[in-house]
């Protein structure tokens, strides 16, 4: 198959990751961002100019805080037509509501056929080319065909999946279960009973997801159970366990965030799928202590013991 | 106006059905298999209702003992006649001369007979249903639209008097007539029949259901739509059993849009499509009995398809349409904002435009690497997605009326008598719960005042009057629009209130509430009570 040019909106770490990734598949990456790009993977060529993309790229890979995807995909609307596919690499849901971002993609540009990448693999192995295991979900086989032509490649295993709500319900929930283990590994909680609790949070989370239009056995894939077991392994990788950490240090959510100097996307979501999950009758014990964890309210040996009894 | 391209259809008619026989000839990569399948198929249907079908039986299972010793070119030869006849079979047909007699004299007719008082009273004859049937929407666009592609009318269906009203209201509108599938079951009645084969109506039988035939009815679809015959579709596949607006849309025929929109493309001349959303809304519904004792049948999972109901009798017919002309529209024909094949909305001049107001091609949608190209796969999902938009249509363009209302308000006081009852346990209560008037008008109000505080954001729409008159008219009303037609009351009227006595019926209209949010919802168990909830969690996960 000849080359083709895969174009990335976002120039953080991740989008470089998914650069490089094309690159070791034998494609070309384009990368828009306006950041600081010194230090990107060599050969990958990068723009300030969203319109590039859409000329160059059928492709396009959505790699933005769920905070800006909104405005960010508006600006990619403008340069693209319904011949585009769209794919995010965003962990979260819409901040506005509890929309996937592929729903804010269909919304904001003329692109119809969206997908979404999830699942354990980490921005650092995909730049050191190490062997790693992506999961895309799509309803359009194929995005799915494009997307494995774009980034499979001996070191890249793309699993398909054609439950995109499920995906990305999974990959938004899992983040903010990771706060829950942060929390819970500070104050000393024991590896297995974190276990338990997360096996539990996982099914809350699941119920949650078919809720809102998914499967469950996306829950215990790659977007559910791989991503939360390849964050649970590496020891402050992902920065929701960082921030769940600190809050059991008695810092407060709000301040984190500035002082962290990431967007730590379970603040606002757990307080939102709460909500939903009540509107649907959905027991969720885990995310009612999260949120009260993430609130910083009541004393932790109340907290344990309301968790053990429920 | 350019005369409708349906009053070509009998010239073209023979081309017509021979271009659907080539081209389901032409993507039957298995004859043998489809052969066996519509044997295998119509021999367990026949054998077991054979009817005035004894030869039909006979020849299929000759057909299914010989089919093993068939060289391949008897097969193809089997193959093309029974898609020929079938093809004949479905096929309907338009006399000009009928449609310009049905256009003008029927209304009259139907009008004066329904009507007696009013024609005295000098409304003349057609006054009846011009002030009974109320249309709404964009019928100006509508109109400009129908002369650029092919119209799709996909309204919601709650009752076999739909296609008559959704007719009348398309010519009163002067929006050309469109073709559409009906069951043959309805052209088993002589003058129903003649009307309808002559009003370019084609036959669709249900009772069929292998897969050569399916792909002769989507091909015949497919052909149409391409040479610019207006279509209608009921996109939700049967009458709406529960009475409810359809959530979830069975599409069926309506995927041959895209592909029409393809093959025309290829052809180098791409014929727009435009879909146009309707909601067809009722004040009393002919069938309302037998929907809902079938669909709660079909919550207990017994479902029987139904064959004889009340719009088969005439006299029911009749006394539906006296009840329904006592009130100023209480039939509204609603039209909603057109869309393509692809959900995306569409301007008065046929531009396709996204969510943000930017023009799209819609072609664009079926290149792939810059190609044209068909896709099963992907347009059934693209199929989908339109059937999205096209629910989002039809909440908001559902017409709240006064029975709905009363109902709903109704409900609510049978469940907070039995909180603890499931649908079923409600339902029971017959007869039981007595709401004093001014208890149950208040209710009524307040629901009311809901439903217009979502209408003011667009959520859904209030019927005639309905936002101006008082509680207790309401109430007044809908009592009175009920007794009399329904056999039983549905609300008995008893000292200073009513015992609400046909739970039933009270279910069947409060579930036009549903799709708004205001009602109970027996799929979700439970009442959604914060205004628009319903509505806005739907969006919130709406994908």
């Amino acid at each position: 198959m000849s080359a083709m040019t895969v174009g990335i909106l976002g120039g953080g770490r991740w989008g470089f990751a998914l650069a490089r990734a094309a690159q070791v598949a034998g494609n070309r990456a384009i990368v828009c961002t306006r950041r600081d790009t010194s230090d990107r993977p060599e050969g990958v060529e990068v723009t300030t100019d969203v319109s590039v993309l859409g000329a160059r790229a059928t492709l396009i890979i959505l790699a933005v805080p769920s905070a800006v995807a909104r405005p960010v995909a508006t600006t990619l609307g403008d340069s693209t037509t319904g011949a585009h596919y769209v794919v995010h690499a965003v962990r979260g849901l819409s901040s506005e509501g509890l929309l996937p971002i592929s729903t804010v993609v269909r919304q904001e540009t003329p692109v119809k056929r969206v997908g979404a990448l999830a699942g354990p693999v980490l921005a650092h192995d995909l730049l050191e080319d190490r062997p790693s295991v992506i999961a895309v979900a799509s309803h359009y086989p194929e995005v799915i065909d494009s997307v494995k032509a774009a980034i499979a490649s001996p070191s890249l295993r793309v699993s398909a999946s054609d439950d995109l709500a499920g995906t990305e319900w999974a990959s938004a929930l899992v983040g903010a279960l990771l706060v829950g283990v942060g929390f819970a590994r500070e104050l000393g909680v024991s590896e297995p009973l974190i276990a338990g609790l997360m096996v539990r949070a996982l099914r809350e989370s699941a119920l949650m997801g078919i809720a809102a239009g998914g499967l469950e056995k996306t829950f215990y894939g790659l977007a559910g159970i791989g991503d939360l077991m390849a964050a649970m392994a590496q020891q402050d990788a992902r920065p929701e366990v960082a921030f769940g950490q600190k809050i059991a240090r008695g810092a407060r959510a709000s301040e984190l965030a500035a002082e962290m100097g990431v967007r730590i996307e379970p603040i606002d979501l757990v307080p939102r799928v709460l909500s939903f999950a009540r509107q649907r009758g959905i027991k969720a014990p885990v995310f009612e202590t999260l949120a009260t964890v993430i609130e910083g309210k009541g004393e932790v040996a109340e907290i344990t013991a309301a968790l053990m009894r429920s | 106006m350019n005369e409708p391209t349906i009053f070509r259809f009998n010239a073209e008619r023979r081309d017509i059905v021979d271009e659907v026989v080539s081209r389901v000839l032409a993507e039957a990569k298995d004859p043998l298999l489809l052969l066996n399948d519509a044997a295998y198929n119509e021999i367990k249907r026949l054998e077991a209702h054979p009817g005035d079908e004894r030869e039909q039986l006979v020849t299929f299972r000759n057909l299914a003992r010989s089919l093993g010793r068939m060289g391949d070119g008897e097969r193809q030869t089997k193959l093309e006649q029974l898609a020929r006849m079938y093809a004949w079979d479905v096929a309907g047909n338009f006399d000009p001369k009928v449609y310009r007699f049905a256009s003008r004299v029927l209304p009259s007719l139907v009008g004066g007979l329904l009507s007696p008082l009013q024609t005295m009273a000098g409304g003349g004859p057609q006054a009846a249903l011009r002030e009974h049937l109320v249309t709404q929407g964009p019928v100006g666009d509508i109109a400009r639209l129908a002369q650029i592609g092919t119209i799709v009318f996909v309204p919601t269906h709650l009752s076999n008097f739909d296609s008559v009203a959704f007719g009348y209201g398309i010519e009163r509108e002067n929006l050309p007539p469109a073709t559409y599938g009906a069951g043959k079951n309805l052209f088993t009645n002589p003058l129903l029949s003649f009307f309808m084969h002559n009003l370019g109506a084609y036959r669709v039988d249900r009772r069929i259901r292998h897969t050569l035939y399916k792909n002769v009815l989507k091909a015949y679809s497919c052909v149409l739509i391409e040479r610019g015959y207006h279509s209608l579709f009921f996109p939700g596949g049967t009458r709406s059993r529960s009475g409810g607006v359809e959530e979830k849309l069975k599409l069926g025929l309506a995927g041959t849009g895209i592909e029409a929109m393809i093959r025309t493309a290829l052809r180098g001349r791409p014929q727009k499509v435009f879909f146009v959303p309707a909601t067809l809304n009722y004040q009393l519904t002919l069938e309302a009995r037998t929907l809902i004792e079938d669909w709660l049948a079909e919550q207990g999972r017994a479902r029987y398809i139904i064959d004889d109901d009340e719009s088969t009798q005439l006299e029911r017919v009749l006394t539906l349409v006296r009840k329904l002309l006592l009130t100023e529209g209480s039939i509204v024909l609603r039209f909603g904002d057109p869309l393509d094949p692809f959900g995306n909305r569409v301007t008065s001049d046929g531009r396709s435009i996204d969510r943000r107001g930017r023009t799209v091609d819609p072609i664009s949608y079926v290149r792939r690497d810059g190609r044209i190209v068909m896709d099963a796969a992907r347009d059934a999902q693209y199929t989908r997605e339109l059937g999205e938009a096209i629910c989002e249509e039809f909440a908001k363009n559902t017409v709240l009326m006064s029975t709905h209302l009363v109902a709903g308000a109704a409900f609510e006081k049978l469940r907070q008598a039995h909180p603890k009852s499931d649908l079923f346990g409600l339902i029971r209560h017959k007869d039981e719960v007595f709401v004093p008037r001014q208890e149950l008008s208040r209710a009524v109000g307040e629901l009311r005042d809901r439903a217009a505080e979502l209408e003011d954001r667009g959520l859904l729409v209030l019927g005639p009057g309905v936002r101006k008159r008082g509680a207790t008219e309401l109430l007044d009303e809908a009592v009175r629009a009920w007794s009399g037609y329904h056999s039983f009351p549905v609300l008995a009227a008893q000292g200073d209130g009513y015992v609400l006595a046909d739970t039933k019926l009270l279910l069947y209209y409060q579930n036009r509430l549903v799709v708004t949010g205001l009602g109970f919802s027996a799929a979700k168990g439970s009442l959604a009570t914060s205004s628009g909830g319903a509505a806005k969690a739907g969006q919130e996960v709406a994908s």
